[in-house]
């Protein structure tokens, strides 16, 4: 699909789903005109936070966006997301550096993908499934870890903090500070640009994903592409939840308030950015944008807090529309 | 602090009231924390605006935001999620007033106040009440399922036990006292598990501390009762009312009042009496005590209104609350309550604060060797 009509049926998606948003909050009794503003002037107007919203979510994006490249569902962003904080947090606990906890949770995230996709290729196992399951068996050994083992016994309700030494801070730029670990996100979708689109690697992510027999044919091995895009996903994910606790949270709490969800709305946040790492940076900022703006939104108009989410849920559900329709007319011609 | 300017009275105060992540509707913590904001609305005359972030990770940067904004006279931080958050934000705006409700940051800083409760004085009136509740059901063993072994955790075990031994020195009769933490406050089958444990070795009262953890306990006493076809053993909720989830089996709930926390903070910033620190709050400001029958009645109107009150209507739940109460709960008890009551509200009875583990273990251990003066401070 050219890329001037993908960004013109993007738009229209946009604009549909704040078109229907817009009604929902007149129904509902709301002042939408208001509560529009203050949705996105709010976050634009303090790019810190927006930054520090979106870097995980552009990690978790590209997560499910490359191994989705070759037509393999990777929903353990989420388990991926986890073991790369508690590991990135023991590490950078234990060591105090920055760059070692950074390649811890990198590489156990990608693990948990290679794992994953080994399981399908030679066990044909759905990934879906075992990424599943990996997820909640990720998640209560976070938890009780964190509950158990790593809890600061002056805050026990809360992890042990990163130490400074390993804390990844902020760049003052005058007016705006940034904060470090967004630069490295986007640095890594860039990276991953040109690994999908300017490598014989990404080149031939994409043919195994359109056609795996035409790959096995032009002599590919779909099995090998596949392990190497889940565990680069993986790795995706598992820097993420590293960048989250080294440069924001520095500590992980009970309830895991922080970590948990961020790995499906990475989903949403692929899907936005039509999985390409540009779109997904774009994405990923206009989706932190509508949940900073949904707080801001409570806060000055009195909408449910629930708003940010209802309104993501329609721009994901408006946005697939468009593909759907191109998958039932290209079946239609098929038959 | 300087006193309020003429200018400051006649311009509204704006507080914002910023939840942890559960938000309202939980029926319990976040909902009254809003409560006290309603009242303050209504009776001081402040406007209120609330915010829930959706993750820790966005407590900081909203903090921040507000903070630099300085549109508001005073942030309320409902809940000890806010503590980290809070500590990273209060020197890098002085002229920010901060309310932590619930914890506290142990700094000392002039623009934030830290509310905290008095366990000890509500929990020692549930020792007292528990104790005869046992003995109307032919027992003697009294006993809580508790969470972490926390200091919020060790304020309720030396005001339970020292309830307990109250009452055993006032009656001359012999209670036993088993406190079990199950190292949770939010898995309600370790609370289950720990409570049928509890329930063999025939303890008769059961007080939950221990947040979710205890409905566990509310199903286990539930279930021992209906098996042996009659109350056998009673259980005591905590924070919240929480006598509508059964009031057959749960006629009793220590309070622990978020409301009036949050409106104590806000009086602080219109009254202009704020002074940085800690506050703590007990029987006497009627921060901690015993839920009455008006308590109950909201508490079961307000799970009625989200659907949570099945088969009964509020009135249902306080008709059976105030039977079992006077069913189970002796005159004499309800005497020695109040007096203990009495006497803690006059500053006569004052409970230590223990600062190590070692010293709340000291404590317990004196207690149940009936040294009572151990859980004092020296007047």
């Amino acid at each position: 699909m050219p890329r001037s009509s993908l960004i013109i049926e993007i738009s229209i998606s946009v604009l549909l789903s704040f078109l229907s948003g817009y009604l929902m909050l007149l129904v509902m009794g709301y002042d939408a005109s208001r509560v529009f503003t203050i949705v996105l002037s709010d976050a634009l107007r303090n790019p810190h936070y927006l930054m520090i919203r979106s870097t995980p979510l552009i990690l978790t994006a590209l997560a499910f966006s490359i191994p989705s490249l070759t037509g393999v569902f990777n929903i353990g962003g989420e388990g991926q997301f986890y073991l790369g904080a508690l590991l990135s947090l023991m590490v950078s606990y234990l060591l105090g550096s920055s760059p070692l906890a950074l390649a811890t949770g990198c590489a156990s995230g990608g693990l948990l993908g290679l794992v994953i996709a080994l399981i399908r290729v030679r066990r044909g196992v759905n990934e879906v499934v075992t990424s599943i399951m990996l997820n909640w068996i990720i998640y209560f050994l976070l938890a009780y870890s964190v509950t158990m083992h790593l809890y600061d016994p002056m805050m026990p309700y809360q992890s042990v903090s990163v130490p400074k030494a390993a804390r990844i801070g902020n760049l003052d730029l005058g007016p705006v500070s940034v904060p470090l670990i967004f630069p490295i996100a986007v640095l890594t979708s860039i990276a991953m640009y040109f690994v999908i689109f300017h490598s014989s690697l990404g080149y031939e992510m994409r043919v195994v994903g359109s056609s795996p027999k035409s790959a096995r044919y032009a002599g590919f091995n779909p099995e090998r592409v596949i392990v190497i895009s889940m565990a680069l996903g993986g790795a995706m994910s598992g820097l993420g939840g590293s960048l989250l606790i080294l440069g924001h949270t520095h500590a992980i709490d009970s309830t895991m308030s922080g970590l948990y969800g961020m790995g499906f709305a990475g989903i949403g946040a692929g899907l936005l950015g039509r999985n390409n790492p540009v779109g997904i940076v774009l994405s990923s900022m206009f989706l932190s944008l509508l949940i900073i703006g949904g707080e801001a939104a409570e806060l000055r108009a009195g909408v449910p807090t629930e708003l940010a989410d209802v309104f993501i849920g329609i721009i994901v559900i408006v946005l697939s529309i468009p593909h759907l329709a191109r998958v039932i007319v290209s079946r239609r011609v098929a038959s | 602090m300087a006193p309020p300017k003429p200018t400051e009275t006649a311009k509204k105060v704006k507080v914002a009231i910023l939840f942890d992540m559960g938000g309202r509707g939980d029926l319990s913590f976040n909902d009254m924390a809003y409560l006290g904001a309603s009242r303050a609305e209504k009776e001081l005359g402040v406007q209120i605006e609330t915010l829930t972030p959706k993750s820790l990770a966005d407590m900081v940067p909203v903090l921040e935001d507000l903070s630099k904004r300085g549109d508001y006279d005073l942030l309320v931080l409902v809940g000890f999620l806010w503590t980290d958050a809070l500590n990273k934000t209060a020197d890098k705006f002085p002229n920010q007033k901060f309310a932590l409700i619930d914890a506290s940051t142990r700094v000392q800083r002039a623009n934030e106040v830290d509310l905290l409760f008095r366990e000890q004085e509500c929990a020692a009136m549930v020792g007292v009440l528990a104790s005869s509740m046992a003995k109307s059901l032919g027992g003697n063993k009294v006993g809580a399922v508790a969470g972490m072994d926390i200091p919020p955790l060790w304020k309720f075990h030396i005001g339970y036990l020292y309830g307990v031994k109250y009452y055993e020195k006032k009656t001359g009769d012999r209670i036993d006292f088993i406190w079990q933490y199950t190292g949770t406050f939010t898995d309600t089958q370790a609370g289950y598990n720990a409570a049928m444990t509890l329930l063999q070795q025939d303890v008769k009262v059961l007080y939950g501390l221990a947040g979710l953890t205890h409905v566990g306990m509310f199903n286990a006493v539930k279930e021992w009762n209906e098996r042996q076809g009659k109350i056998a053993a009673l259980a005591i909720g905590q924070d919240a009312s929480q006598e509508w989830i059964s009031p057959m089996n749960i006629p009793l709930s220590g309070s622990k009042r978020v409301d009036v926390a949050v409106y104590t903070a806000i009086e602080m910033v219109v009254r202009g009496t704020w002074k940085g620190g800690i506050v703590t709050l007990g029987l006497k400001e009627g921060g901690v005590g015993v839920w009455d029958l008006e308590g109950v009645r909201e508490f079961a109107t307000l799970a009625a209104e989200t659907k949570q009150l099945k088969d009964m209507t509020p009135d249902d739940v306080v008709r059976i609350v105030e039977s079992q109460r006077k069913a189970y709960i002796s005159a004499d008890a309800q005497r020695i309550a109040d007096e203990l009551r009495q006497r803690i509200v006059n500053g006569e009875i004052k409970f230590k604060m223990p600062a190590t583990h070692e010293e709340y273990d000291y404590i317990v251990r004196e207690l149940l060797a009936g040294n009572l003066d151990a859980a004092l401070e020296r007047s």
